[in-house]
């Protein structure tokens, strides 16, 4: 089949007829895998199986079905394995971005999981010892179906799968991914010691970033990790703990002192994980995280790289997995592990701390440790006579974020020389996870149940849209200026906002609000005028254009009570933005902030996304068995699941079974 | 411990029209009062602060 007829025939592969029977009997079997490949393309891995590059995902569409899927609106992955762990729309899960705001003070807050601090404190000396301790509450609503398989008496393992941070209450064994924090409560603040005075002035928030003076015998005397604010003391600031590094520029070694351990690490090299404590209260109660150093350089200048600071899994700070000693269980058998949610640092290499072989050093080393978890796992999965197991990747959505630009010659970051050099990386990271199914195909039993999938497709992403400039220059959104200056921040200029006679604004990567009257703590907008607002606005942004090139900046502009469940609607946006191919919210935007130009280059290696329509980046769907639709649906997922292990009663979804 | 404060007598005049107009009891009230509303709003910008670091080390927004 052809690609264009690939797309035509609604994106279906399925086997020849004698597999379609397959189904009739796939009920009795009790086990069932299924790998998640955070952000694998169909039309990508069409491509490649039709030059005979993925060898296994076309033996695996061979035997069942490859298939293009719906993703969530918007394509973002907390919405789409919300979606996915649910079997619902997210009006049911209450998860619609990255980033939500507050409707109290308009501020954007991360969406997944909200910290209640400690309280009742009570002063011994300058301690403050909390009588109710803070805890971190899940923001994913609904039932996941490990639960409804529990009910069952069917043992699941869910591995990391992005928006159950904190784990929700369960019997499984289950490990949270994406939004684990690192130990300050951050996606991953990491730090960076250099003597290059140059590189030392540069601006690399939030991570940390210091000048390395070495002393004549080239010993750093100074290091300092900073790690969590002591919330015990008053005033809290931030633990530290000390260290220091030998240089031996001769051999291109160093030693470093930290904690009470000595790390011998070579230039170019990565140390193993180090636990390190920060005493909270001296000898009597401290934190434990753990990190890799990493001596970029020792013969040019010195630069060493902290990583963020982990949450141990041996000892975790906060809860991660279900039963708690889960964690501490793979950490026995595999070893210390990433446990941040998005472990590969694209930060580092957006803010040139690392050039791109070191950002593949990095996350690639981040994709071989999730292979020997996963070989752990499978491992005992294999063993056991039933049960489920899902386990998820997310180095092909990282990646691909971070190397588009090497193969797009038409992005403004294009970098040739690079792009001789890497420009292969895209596609061979399809191949690795490719060599990960082989594995499987080779040795699960032919009863099994297989589904691999993907959350979202991918695309590049040229141009960044500030949606807020559009609402200040159309008249929604008001500042106490006329015009911007260079940009109004909604965390530096807060008092320029005019929200009495603001109607509408933008935070998050896709979300559109109106400033409504009784719901946010100004608004001004009536329940009689929200829905003649609602399509106003739709029909305005829909023919917004590119000034530099007349291309339509916004393909779709959902007004999400059409399309969500009504459940936890209250959180959503009114409208979500569906960019066009190429385009994407700025940061600032996505923040609530406005710039002078509303379109402008993405001049950042970030240069691949999916955060845009989802209809333009849909998701993938492979199985060993046949299906019942064409294009099924991420909200399918959990329906399908329970249904191959004989659960039909799923109250709380509203996607359908595939069998 | 207390401390005293001196007042030009400008700021004196406006702090009598200020406890006349809102009805305060004493200058040491309003000056209390004063100060817990500045202190509020450090503490809220430092709260802003560490929710655009926490956000700012999304990939996503750079």
């Amino acid at each position: 089949m052809k690609r264009r007829d690939f797309i035509k025939s609604t994106g279906t592969i399925v086997a020849a007829s004698p597999f379609m029977n397959f189904g009739a009997g796939i009920k009795n079997n009790k086990k069932m895998l299924v790998l998640g490949f955070d952000g694998m393309d169909p039309m990508i891995a069409y491509d490649m199986i039709q030059r005979g590059e993925l060898p296994n995902l076309k033996r695996l569409a061979q035997s069942g079905v490859f298939s293009m899927m719906r993703t969530t609106i918007p394509p973002q992955s907390p919405v789409a394995w919300g979606s996915f762990i649910t079997g619902a729309d997210p009006g049911k899960y209450g998860l619609f971005d990255f980033v939500h705001r507050d409707p109290e003070t308009y501020f954007p807050i991360t969406s997944g999981a909200e910290t209640i601090p400690a309280s009742l404190n009570i002063k011994i000396g300058k301690y403050k010892i909390p009588l109710k301790p803070g805890k971190i509450v899940p923001k994913r609503e609904g039932k996941a179906f490990w639960d409804y398989l529990e009910e069952k008496d069917v043992e699941a393992t869910i591995f990391k799968i992005p928006s159950n941070y904190p784990p929700s209450k369960s019997k499984q064994r289950t490990i949270a991914g994406m939004g684990t924090p690192d130990i300050h409560g951050t996606y991953g603040i990491s730090t960076l010691y250099t003597s290059d005075e140059e590189e030392a002035m540069k601006d690399i928030t939030p991570n940390n970033l210091f000048y390395a003076y070495l002393n004549e015998e080239n010993v750093l005397e100074d290091g300092e990790i900073l790690g969590p604010v002591n919330d015990l003391v008053e005033n809290g600031e931030k633990t530290k703990v000390s260290f220091k590094v030998f240089v031996d520029k001769e051999n291109k070694t160093a030693r470093i002192d930290v904690d009470g351990k000595e790390i011998l690490i070579a230039e170019k090299e990565y140390s193993d994980w180090v636990e390190i404590d920060f005493p909270l209260i001296k000898g009597v109660s401290s934190i434990t995280g753990m990190v890799k150093f990493y001596m970029m350089d020792i013969e040019k200048s010195f630069r060493l790289y902290i990583s963020p600071i982990h949450i141990s899994p041996k000892t975790p700070a906060v809860e991660i997995s279900t039963p708690p000693e889960y964690a501490e269980e793979l950490a026995k058998k595999v070893g210390l592990f990433h446990t941040i949610g998005l472990p590969a640092d694209t930060k580092a290499l957006s803010q040139e701390t690392f050039g791109v072989e070191e950002f593949l050093t990095q996350s690639n080393s981040v994709f071989d440790e999730s292979k020997k978890l996963f070989g752990y796992e499978y491992e005992k999965f294999l063993n056991k006579k039933n049960g489920f197991l899902f386990f998820y990747f997310g180095s092909l959505d990282q990646g691909q974020h971070m190397l588009w630009a090497l193969t797009d010659k038409d992005h403004p970051y294009y970098h040739p020389e690079e792009a001789k050099r890497f420009g292969y990386m895209k596609e061979e990271l399809y191949r690795m996870h490719d060599r990960i199914l082989g594995d499987v195909l080779n040795t699960m039993p032919k009863d099994m149940g297989l589904i691999v999938l993907s959350d979202h497709g991918f695309g590049t992403f040229r141009r960044k849209v500030n949606l807020n400039t559009f609402l200040f220059n159309e008249g929604y959104l008001k500042f106490g200026v006329n015009e911007i200056d260079t940009e109004i921040s909604l965390f530096d200029d807060y008092s320029e906002y005019d929200w009495g006679n603001t109607k509408a604004y933008a935070v998050g990567l896709n979300g559109l609000y109106l400033n409504m009257k009784g719901r946010e703590s100004q608004g001004i907008v009536t329940k009689g005028e929200r829905r003649k607002l609602l399509e106003e606005l739709q029909g305005k942004i829909q023919q917004i254009r590119d000034p530099e090139n007349g291309r339509q900046v916004i393909s779709e502009a959902f007004i999400t009570e059409d399309h969500f469940s009504p459940d936890f609607l209250i959180r959503s946006p009114d409208i979500i933005l569906g960019f066009n191919r190429g385009y994407r919210s700025s940061d600032s935007s996505a923040l609530g902030g406005a710039t002078r130009e509303m379109v402008t280059n993405n001049m950042n290696w970030w240069a691949g996304d999916h955060c845009i329509n989802p209809r333009h980046v849909p998701a993938s769907f492979f199985s060993n068995f046949p299906i019942n639709k064409k294009i099924p649906s991420i909200k399918d997922m959990a329906p399908t699941i329970l249904n191959y292990f004989g659960i039909n009663e799923t109250p709380t979804m509203n996607g359908d079974s595939l069998i | 411990m207390a401390k005293k404060v001196k007042l030009s007598n400008e700021s004196s005049q406006k702090a009598d029209e200020i406890l006349a107009f809102h009805g305060y009891s004493s200058l040491e009230e309003l000056i209390g009062n004063l100060i817990d509303s500045e202190y509020e709003k450090i503490k809220s910008d430092d709260d802003k602060d560490e929710q655009a670091e926490k956000l700012s080390g999304l990939g996503y927004i750079s």
